[in-house]
């Protein structure tokens, strides 16, 4: 049987390296991905490991990897994509030249940033001294406008001389000696918008309301230099009185972080101030301008390589990761590994594992041994990229154990094939499969854009799934004859109606019946008759006993057959108790009951019907039809229906009460072979093994092994008997209400493929016939207007020439007395309107 | 009846505490984390715990007071990610646990200004939970009166202050008493809050806050053997909500020597057994030690209980243990210094 049946073969290998090729070998492991390597060593600390320093390496590396991509990000320069080839894990020694590139980059970096930090601090402060003048400015304004509330103040700050104070005040505190008595200083700042309320507070209860606070807002907002955030601050300026109070307010401006500016007192003063932070701020700016151009200029040549530095670091961190899950020999010269491999591609892997020495440059090549083992294997399956998506599904439900049947290759078409059944539409099925082929085709272009968005990688991921869904739905439309909720009639309905036009005019519904001249006693060659889109009343009573029974065929079907994939593993696995006390219970249990059902549909398709037009036979008819469903309950009850109408038969054929019986009691029979079964057998091998000994045990072991299969088929001997009981009773329970359980579940095809039939007609009514509709009436009402003004100015010529040259004749006619023919008077008045339009003319006189 | 409806407000934060307990380091990842050689070590395994990459982005070589604060930085985020997403009376709930770090942080700044250390330098020395807006201009006030009057009053230590208003300087002794005094107003204040609310919250919280406030009584009793605080004074500092109050404290108020406080501490079952495991010989436990195991329990046990806030209050306490733990083994690795490298404190 080939892979795709089931899961490969796996053996457990030993590898002895080289410690110089180890890193070479386990690249090219890496790259192939078909080994798993087993942890030699899992009682010791991730810390202790042996390669744990250069795994610390990499960390530091992918640190300084992650500081690059948020400073690239941060000036939103693009990082390439890699292109083409994912680079290969680069040498050990490369590890050192990457190593100091990073360790340059982010030095330059930082140093950059740091320059840029200062700069930015400078251009803050220039920038909110230049506001604090423009806005003290205001202040001082205001003041000299002598209308505020602080009169005095305002006198004393505007005194009859402020040239004489010129110059002294430096930092914003007049100089005490010279000043008036009762001059008040002043000191003004900047601070977050946000604290001004605290400190304003604040600011009255330290000093006692002894001050005096002014405060504006900064309308533009500031870059904060340390975190480059936009922040708004406001300008402020304090008036007080006194050095006790001027550390005081030194002091609270201090704790909340306001930045105090010197402000000269006299208005030539601060312009002169304001003229010179201008001219620095330019200056800055320039100067800026030069750093951000060269910060852009590192990170666009970092941002070029990034995403490979990162796949280059991430390779030599697996790999170490890799080699401290092996062991050390004693001579410290070699490497030993244990790994799991594919029997298949033992060949592939020496080859790598050769390679790999060869570029590392070592003479002895690397030792891969076979071992002989009792443990499990994992179970690893084959995929391409068109099962790799099935399997995955698989996988979504368990993992099967090693060499058990892979039950992906069927899902490729069980699977689209029971979504098809519940979304069947040729249109819509057309839709699915043209958007799955068009991922299909556009495969390589797609998979290079590397899309992040989950959505489209879920659907991208099963692009074949799609398409084999979309064709699957196809083909089950066609057989509902159902494409957007309407029918096709490709090979003519095998219905007539032979009502008379009066009837077909005034009733609301008709019948035609299948007895009758109305149906041509041949079906419709290929699915649903199209005629049943017309049926209003029982279209979906019809559609309902149809995809009802359909969906418990398909079901059963498809139930068994995953039962009889069971009998190849019991039989793969050697275990014969398996197949008579588990396999044959279980097949008979389905057949005897769901497959008769099963059955019972067939025989009620065929055996009733219409009957032919003189109804000979009623029992026959379809008003004799039991209910499948009702037959089966009386079956399982063991009695007859009560409410059989009095012209028909009991049974749908002879002896069936008689059989029903006997399958049901064989069923239920079933259940105990496998409850118990299983178990005894178990029971008395145990028994015979202890009179016999232990040795049976080896051999049966040793036989396992070298036969091929491996040990679970007699692993469970050393399981305490009450287990294997319990996990019987756990797998017969399941079984037997599984299999109820899932019939039932089946009938979810029958009602999520009416959901879709339903939902499809709504969408059709709702929104495409009506947004359809609309499009057409727009559409040809804009034509309509279009063509009407072209027509109407060319048939008005055209009329018009007509009726010059025909009006003679014409009012001649009508005013001989004549009836006027209809195409003479709508000539005639089509002619009048003419006239309006024309030149004036005499209008006829006969209407 | 509590119980019913306390989901509809702190459900999904009390599930989101518990789910950050989880992540708690076991007895498992402390006899780890002793083994380490270096600090890089240390960080590599607690890159396998719930701590994950919180050291990712630190350049080598780590240094221990690194490695605090961003412990520190970590626990800060999840208290502040619950007490954001807290309503009434949580979030009151939730404030009470960040009074104690603002006290902290105000005897922190005063002690420091009183040694002229610039404001600057003592503020990254706050712990983020307890930093307020008027924080930073706490060096304005020179004596308790001015402290209260310009920064305190619009802080919500305000009522608490109340008791320690003077136009005393401020110095090394009043600094010392006006902690105590805050605490004791706190832990009381907290105490009624935690009646107030009632139910489990109370059965939990009463027992934890009575067990700090007996601790804070005891150990103020032994430190002040010596110094020239007067008995009456040191009355006056006894949180009055703990198991000690009124006997015991009355007792405490006389002690004169360790024994005493000791034989005050026969009388009470838990603290007898403190006292009687503790001592200052190699090996033995301190009797600070002792308590803060006993917080632990208590603070473990508080988990045992569902539908209450004390769970919050456990979970900060726990991990401040955690932190502090990992501390100090880290400070044993980066010292070199293995011998009492096992002087943690084991959380689970």
């Amino acid at each position: 049987m080939g892979s795709l049946f089931r899961s490969e073969e796996m053996t457990l290998c030993q590898l002895f390296l080289q410690s110089e090729a180890a890193y070479a070998c386990v690249s090219e492991l890496g790259e192939l991905g078909l080994v798993q390597f087993r942890d030699l060593n899992p009682d010791v600390n991730a810390f202790q490991r042996k390669f744990v320093n250069e795994v610390r390496r990499c960390d530091e590396m992918e640190r300084k990897l992650r500081y690059l991509e948020k400073e690239i990000r941060r000036d939103g320069i693009p990082m390439l994509e890699i292109p083409g080839e994912v680079p290969e894990a680069p040498q050990p020694r490369e590890m050192i030249d990457l190593e100091a590139t990073f360790e340059k980059l982010e030095n330059e970096l930082r140093e950059v940033n740091q320059n840029a930090e200062a700069l930015k601090r400078n251009y803050l402060e220039l920038t909110e001294l230049k506001h604090i003048l423009r806005k003290t400015q205001v202040f001082f304004d205001e003041h000299e406008g002598g209308a505020s509330t602080t009169e005095s103040m305002t006198r004393a700050l505007i005194s009859d001389d402020p040239n004489k104070h010129m110059g002294q005040v430096q930092l914003g505190f007049r100089d005490k000696q010279e000043s008036l008595e009762f001059l008040p200083c002043f000191v003004a700042g900047v601070i977050l918008r946000e604290r001004i309320p605290a400190f304003e507070r604040m600011l009255w209860r330290a000093c006692r309301g002894n001050v005096f606070l002014r405060q504006a807002e900064i309308d533009t907002p500031l870059e904060d230099p340390s975190s480059s955030d936009q922040v708004y601050k406001s300008v402020f300026i304090i008036f007080f009185q006194g050095d006790q109070l001027k550390t005081r307010v030194k002091k609270i401006c201090e704790g909340f972080r306001a930045t105090l500016y010197p402000c000269p007192e006299a208005p030539a003063d601060r312009r002169e101030m304001a003229m010179g932070v201008m001219t620095r701020i330019e200056d800055l700016n320039t100067v800026l301008g030069q750093t951000q151009d060269h910060r852009h200029r590192v990170l666009v040549a970092a941002a070029k390589n990034i995403k490979n530095w990162f796949v280059k670091v991430r390779k030599i961190k697996a790999i170490y990761h890799t080699l401290n899950l092996f062991n050390l020999d004693v001579t410290q010269k070699c490497l030993i590994a244990e790994c799991w491999v594919p029997a298949l591609d033992l060949e592939t892997i020496q080859l790598a594992l050769r390679r790999g020495t060869e570029r590392s440059g070592s003479s002895v090549p690397p030792i891969l041994n076979r071992m002989e083992t009792l443990e499990d294997p994992p179970t690893y399956n084959r995929t391409n990229k068109f099962t790799s998506a099935f399997q995955n599904l698989i996988y979504a439900y368990g993992v099967a154990t090693y060499r058990e049947v892979n039950p992906a290759p069927y899902t490729i078409i069980t699977f689209p094939f029971l979504f098809a059944v519940m979304f069947g539409d040729l249109g819509h099925g057309a839709i699915m499969a043209v958007f799955g082929f068009w991922m299909c085709y556009k495969e390589k272009p797609l998979q290079a854009k590397k899309i992040d968005s989950e959505i489209w990688n879920i659907f991208f991921g099963g692009r074949y799934i799609v398409l084999l869904m979309g064709l699957f739905s196809m083909y089950t439309g066609l057989i509902y004859n159902d494409i957007f909720s309407k029918s096709l009639n490709i090979f003519g309905s095998s219905w007539r109606q032979n009502y008379n036009e009066s009837t077909l005019t005034t009733a609301k519904s008709l019948q035609l019946n299948p007895d009758s001249m109305d149906y041509l006693q041949h079906p419709y060659p290929f699915g649903i008759d199209p005629v049943w889109q017309l049926a209003e009343a029982n279209k979906i009573i019809f559609m309902n006993a149809y995809k009802m029974k359909i969906s418990i065929i398909i079901g059963v079907f498809h139930m068994l057959f995953g039962v009889c994939l069971s009998l190849w593993n019991h039989l793969y696995f050697k275990r014969r108790i398996s197949v008579y006390v588990e396999f044959i219970p279980q097949i008979l249990f389905l057949l005897l009951l769901f497959f008769y059902m099963v059955l019972l549909m067939f025989i009620k398709w065929t055996s009733y019907g219409p009957s032919p037009p003189n109804f000979d036979d009623v029992r026959t008819s379809g008003y004799c039809a039991p209910s499948i469903l009702i037959t089966f309950i009386n079956m399982m009850l063991f009695k007859t229906d009560p409410n059989m109408r009095t012209d028909c038969d009991d049974t749908m054929f002879a002896g069936q009460m008689g059989l029903q019986k006997f399958f049901v009691i064989a069923a239920l029979m079933c259940v105990p072979v496998m409850l118990f079964g299983k178990p005894y057998f178990i029971m008395k091998e145990q028994k015979a093994r202890a009179s016999q000994g232990h040795q049976s045990i080896e051999a049966s072991a040793e036989n396992g092994t070298a036969g091929g299969a491996p040990v679970p088929a007699s692993a469970h001997h050393d399981e305490d008997i009450t287990e294997v009981f319990i996990h019987q009773a756990i797998h017969t329970i399941e079984y037997v209400l599984g299999s109820v359980s899932h019939t039932a579940s089946y009938l979810r095809l029958w009602a999520l493929s009416l959901a879709h039939a339903q939902l499809a007609e709504v969408a059709w009514n709702m929104l495409l016939r009506k947004g359809i509709s609309t499009l057409i009436i727009i559409h040809t009402l804009s034509t309509c207007r279009a063509a009407c003004r072209t027509r109407r100015r060319t048939c008005a010529c055209g009329r018009c020439r007509w009726r010059t040259r025909s009006s003679p004749r014409s009012r001649g006619t009508c005013c001989s007395g004549k009836a006027c023919s209809p195409r003479a008077t709508r000539a005639a008045s089509t002619c009048t309107w003419c006239s309006r339009a024309g030149p004036p003319s005499p209008s006829p006189s006969w209407c | 009846m509590k119980g019913c409806i306390f989901n509809i407000d702190a459900g999904y934060l009390e599930g989101l505490c518990r789910g950050f307990k989880c992540g708690i380091l076991k007895q498992s990842d402390y006899l780890n984390l002793v083994q380490c050689e270096t600090l890089e070590d240390l960080k590599l395994h607690l890159q396998g715990t719930d701590y994950g990459t919180f050291l990712a982005n630190e350049p080598s070589p780590l240094s221990v007071s690194t490695i605090d604060d961003k412990l520190r930085e970590k626990l800060v985020i999840e208290f502040q990610h619950l007490r954001n997403h807290s309503v009434e009376p949580m979030s009151t709930f939730l404030d009470f646990i960040t009074y104690s770090y603002m006290i902290d942080n105000i005897i922190l700044l005063i002690t420091g200004t009183l040694h002229q250390r610039p404001i600057s330098e003592l503020i990254p020395k706050c712990h983020p939970l307890g930093s307020f807006e008027q924080m930073e201009a706490i060096h304005v006030a020179a004596t308790p009166a001015e402290l209260y009057n310009a920064v305190l009053v619009d802080t919500p230590l305000a009522p608490f202050f109340v008791d320690c208003i003077s136009e005393q300087d401020l110095d090394e002794m009043n600094i010392e008493i006006i902690r105590n005094t805050l605490y004791k107003a706190y832990l009381e204040a907290f105490y009624e809050f935690c009646k107030l609310i009632g139910g489990t919250t109370a059965d939990v919280m009463c027992e934890i806050l009575a067990f700090e406030a007996d601790r804070r009584a005891i150990i103020i009793t032994i430190n002040s053997f010596g110094t020239e605080l007067s008995k009456d004074d040191r009355a006056k500092l006894y949180p009055r909500c703990g198991k000690l109050n009124p006997d015991g404290l009355a007792a405490l108020a006389r002690a004169d020597d360790y024994e005493q406080v000791k034989a005050v501490a026969e009388y009470y079952a838990e603290y007898a057994a403190l006292f009687e495991g503790a001592g200052n010989n190699v090996g033995d436990k301190t009797l600070e030690d002792k308590f803060f195991e006993h917080e632990v329990t208590l603070n473990v046990n508080a988990f045992l209980q569902q539908f209450h806030f004390g769970v919050f209050y456990s979970y900060l306490k726990l991990k401040e243990q955690e932190c502090r733990n990992i501390v100090w083994i880290s400070e044993c690795v980066a010292q070199k210094h293995r011998a009492k490298i096992d002087n943690y404190i084991p959380i689970f």
